[in-house]
């Protein structure tokens, strides 16, 4: 008892309508798995921790209420230079217009 | 590719020319990928004409490489290693080792049997 492939085909299409699918007997490639697929980027492009904060965002969120703040990397750097200076050690005066023009 | 390198750095973990690198890359994937499905759903189509899809292959393949996500790569967020990077962690498995010995790791201690 063989069932004719044309009542088959009909009841292919009438599933394909009542559940909303693509009725495709031919299983005919037309791209639609890549059309499914999710897109990645977002996942991939949060794989570093975001910066949350730097001392220039703090200073700036205190600078309203004219707080005094302390950015203790920041000075040491300062007296650092001082240091250097004061031996003579430290750049010469070209070299800082040197960066001023490159930017 | 300074291009596709953000202005502004925007990472908070470790970072080393190759995490700079491959920020850079997820960013340009992340920017580029409608594209690349766009292109690559016209590539498997086969209901459309063979010349527009040769077309689309070629450009597929003329995108600049930075925006093909075969180029990332997991890197350790504590040391920038790229290799033995622990998926779940982010850290290879030495800053691993360390973290979890040190107990900063929640629900991660060390087994023996």
């Amino acid at each position: 008892m063989s069932v004719p492939r044309a009542r088959l085909l009909d009841l292919l299409k009438a599933r394909c309508e009542l559940f909303s699918t693509t009725f495709n007997p031919e299983g005919i490639r037309t791209g639609n798995k890549i059309l499914r697929q999710r897109l990645k980027g977002p996942a991939l492009a949060s794989y570093y921790p975001p910066k949350l904060w730097s001392m220039r965002d703090f200073q700036d969120a205190f600078k309203d209420l004219h707080l005094l703040t302390d950015n203790e990397p920041e000075l040491d750097r300062l007296d650092h230079i001082r240091r250097l200076k004061q031996r003579g050690k430290g750049a010469s005066a070209g070299s800082a217009k040197n960066k001023k023009k490159k930017k | 590719m300074s291009m596709f390198r953000p202005k502004k750095m925007d990472i908070g973990c470790y970072v080393n020319k190759w995490v700079m690198r491959d920020n850079a890359k997820r960013k340009a994937f992340e920017a580029a990928e409608p594209e690349r499905q766009a292109l690559r759903y016209i590539i498997a189509n086969t209901t459309l004409p063979q010349r527009t899809r040769a077309i689309a292959q070629l450009q597929l393949t003329q995108m600049h490489a930075y925006t093909r996500p075969t180029q990332i790569k997991n890197r350790c967020t504590m040391g920038g290693i790229g290799r033995s990077v622990l998926r779940a962690f982010k850290i290879s498995r030495y800053n691993f080792r360390m973290q979890a010995l040190a107990g900063n790791l929640p629900g991660v201690k060390k087994a023996s049997w």
